[in-house]
């Protein structure tokens, strides 16, 4: 059985709406990341993949699966919602148990389980502590826990960092990439730092189109030669702002220090830098709005 | 998988408030209605009374019904229960003469004046020893000349079309006019059913049940209806929908425990009675069914509660609201208060919660027995149904269709969520 997800000329409707236009990808072991707006069709394709949608049109498999057969899809596939939560009054091990339970484990195996993934994601300690009682970070990680409770060869993670403190976003994303050595780990965010630290295959929706597949590298490829950056009065970013897309500000007093991206520097004082995931994306998704990253009436 | 996820879903259910409320309310329940009972006693020659029942006496049903009839000519205002609510009805003109015309054919007395004469000079003449002859009906009052068993009750027929039916002359409630102090032989034969075909238990084994039925025709729904909110509150639904368990599996391990978990409380209370008939079996020598209770309760209780469990997954699944409570109590007040009128036992009709409010009757309860068995097969049957839905509802949300909250069939419209 290939560890591979195809997914073949996917068109995903709402009614009239069409929230997935001619998707093709293909996803193989190790991280993958699904960037895009909010609204752009991430958590339609997730659904689908997790056989939580019906797919309008097209072919999907999940390691040779067809997602149309539901029950086999769901034997291999871990989900993690972006809204992960459990019934509050059970204990972390309780959950654990319950939801290996319904994944068909049986009772030595949980045994033997639950204990080991509570170790790996650092809830040992907390293993009868109330659901309720967890923080944000213990929570997602209690997620990530119960979604390879039955050892599934793929993981789909919904914006798993949303709302998580810095630290917790590290230690979470580096859980992650454990956990993607030895599957396919699928991650969906709007936030092109999860991304950034953990992927090296990407896609990148927008309005339920795929417009970009590939690796980070090469994405990065796209934007070189694109990004400046330029120490400016705050009169004159307003200006830049007209013109440009703007990556990052700094401001030094009266002066910003503003990176942004252009096809060529539009003035003597702008340094080119090393483009960024995050370059890269706005690179990409302004190009794909029609709009180049600088226009011509600049100064 | 099904063993192992029942077991969870039965510590779910006792860990949660709804559940301990459900036991509360039948602990309450028991102990209002069966906690000071007492086991009946061998009648003994000389006693002043020995209880009351139904007379099958043609001549006294139609003394009292007739009775009957008068009194509430005379007050201007009859009794019905149409759908088991009382209803105080009046009648317009032309109704009154029609039901003088029946009075006239039933008791020979033509008009106004000489039925309120007629009314008059009965409580003038009577006794109170004379009063207690007949307990429901106090007047009573012999048919014209003549009348036959037949046409009287078709002239009472007519009597109960024109107060819109439900009313103390319709057919299986006439009856009911005539109770009357037993006998002593009378009571002997009774309690002698009652120790010789009931084996003593199972006549208390019914009374248990009659009463327990109450309140287990609506509980159940509570406990259904948030056991299915519980996922959607603690947002996990997707969670559980992705797991490899069926959906036969996920809804039948829930709706099994619920019913187990309901059950238990039942069978512990049973403990109570059982042994006090256990108790005075032992003294007076006389043999007790021990298991009388518990066939009671999965006969007679079991499909109500099945019944009251899959209304409430069913139309909880199916809405992801908890109309079904509205729903079942609508039902349940109506099924609690039609049978009002008919609490001793023998027709028990399609009600959700059948009656038998006496460890007597045995006969009634013979007689009945078969309406009772399709009765409550039927329940279960229905029970079973509503489950198989669920499992269908839960099966199709599982795949993306039918989901949107509070609104069936409405994930086609404006669903956007990408």
């Amino acid at each position: 059985m290939s560890a591979t997800i195809k997914v073949q000329n996917l068109n995903q409707y709402y009614g009239k709406k069409q929230a997935l236009r001619d998707v093709n990808l293909t996803i193989t072991t190790g991280m993958f990341g699904l960037l895009g707006r909010n609204g752009a069709g991430k958590t339609t394709l997730m659904k689908v993949l997790a056989t939580l949608l019906p797919k309008s049109e097209g072919a999907v498999s999940v390691c040779g699966r067809n997602v149309e057969h539901a029950r086999n899809v769901r034997k291999i596939v871990g989900y993690l919602p972006q809204e992960f939560s459990m019934y509050p009054n059970m204990t972390v091990y309780e959950a654990m148990d319950y939801l290996g339970v319904l994944s068909g484990l049986r009772k030595s195996q949980r045994k033997q389980r639950i204990p080991k993934l509570l170790q790996r994601v650092n809830l040992q300690d907390d293993s009868r502590k109330k659901v309720k009682e967890l923080s944000g970070g213990m929570k997602r990680r209690l997620g990530i826990a119960q979604a390879i409770l039955h050892n599934p060869k793929v993981l789909i993670v919904d914006e798993p960092t949303a709302g998580l403190d810095p630290e917790e976003r590290v230690r979470f994303r580096n859980l992650l990439c454990e956990i993607a050595e030895e599957r396919i780990v699928i991650l969906s965010t709007h936030i092109v730092g999860d991304i950034e630290a953990t992927c090296e295959h990407i896609a990148v929706l927008d309005e339920g189109e795929i417009i970009y597949h590939g690796t980070v590298s090469e994405l990065l490829h796209m934007a070189e030669g694109k990004v400046y950056s330029a120490e400016i009065s705050k009169k004159e970013l307003e200006l830049l702002k007209k013109n440009h897309i703007v990556t990052s500000m700094l401001t030094l007093g009266n002066n910003v220090m503003a990176r942004f991206l252009a096809e060529e520097p539009p003035f003597a004082s702008a340094k080119p830098c090393e483009a960024g995931v995050e370059d890269a994306y706005m690179y990409l998704m302004q190009a794909e709005r029609g709009k180049g990253a600088c226009s011509d009436n600049y100064l | 998988m099904f063993g192992q996820l029942f077991v969870k879903e039965c510590r779910q259910t006792a860990k949660s408030l709804i559940y301990w409320l459900a036991v509360l309310v039948l602990i309450l329940n028991f102990f209002s209605q069966l906690g000071g009972l007492e086991i009946m006693p061998e009648p003994k020659k000389g006693q002043e009374e020995y209880g009351f029942h139904y007379s099958k006496d043609k001549e006294v049903i139609m003394e009292a019904t007739l009775g009957a009839l008068l009194e509430e000519y005379y007050r201007g205002n009859y009794a019905a229960y149409p759908i088991g609510f009382y209803k105080n009805v009046t009648l317009s003109g032309e109704e009154t003469a029609r039901m003088e015309k029946i009075i006239k054919e039933a008791t020979g007395l033509d008009g106004r004046e000489e039925i309120e004469k007629a009314v008059d000079d009965w409580y003038e003449g009577q006794k109170p020893d004379k009063v207690q002859a007949v307990m429901a009906k106090n007047l009573l009052c012999k048919p014209a000349e003549g009348l036959s068993y037949d046409r009287f009750a078709e002239l009472m027929d007519q009597v109960d079309d024109i107060l819109g039916g439900g009313s103390n002359y319709g057919e299986g409630y006439r009856e009911k006019n005539a109770s009357v102090p037993m006998t002593y032989e009378e009571a002997m034969e009774e309690y002698e059913t009652l120790i010789g075909k009931d084996k003593l238990s199972g006549g208390y084994a019914r009374l248990f049940a009659d009463y327990m039925v109450i309140f287990l025709g609506i509980i159940p729904v509570f406990l259904a209806v948030t056991r299915v909110l519980r996922d959607r509150r603690a947002q996990i639904t997707e969670l559980i929908y992705t797991r490899k368990g069926s959906s036969f599996v996920i809804i039948g391990s829930r709706f099994l425990a619920m019913l187990v978990m309901l059950l238990v409380p039942v069978l512990a209370l049973s403990v109570i009675p059982l042994t006090q008939c256990v108790k005075y079996g032992n003294a007076v020598g006389v043999p007790v069914d021990l298991f009388a209770f518990v066939k009671y309760s999965f006969g007679w209780l079991t499909p109500t509660i099945m019944t009251a469990l899959a209304v409430g997954m069913f139309l909880t699944e199916l809405t992801d609201t908890a109309i079904a409570v509205l729903a079942q109590g609508v039902w349940w007040f109506v099924s609690v208060f039609s049978s009002i009128s008919d609490l001793k036992g023998g027709m028990y009709g399609w009600n959700l919660a059948p009656r038998h409010n006496t460890e007597l009757n045995w006969t009634g309860y013979q007689n009945g027995f078969s309406q009772l068995a399709a009765n409550r097969a039927f329940y279960v049957i229905l029970a079973l149904i509503l489950t198989a839905l669920t499992v269908f509802i839960y099966s199709q949300k599982r795949k993306g269709r039918l989901q949107r909250r509070g609104k069936i069939l409405a994930d086609r419209k404006n669903k956007f969520k990408a």
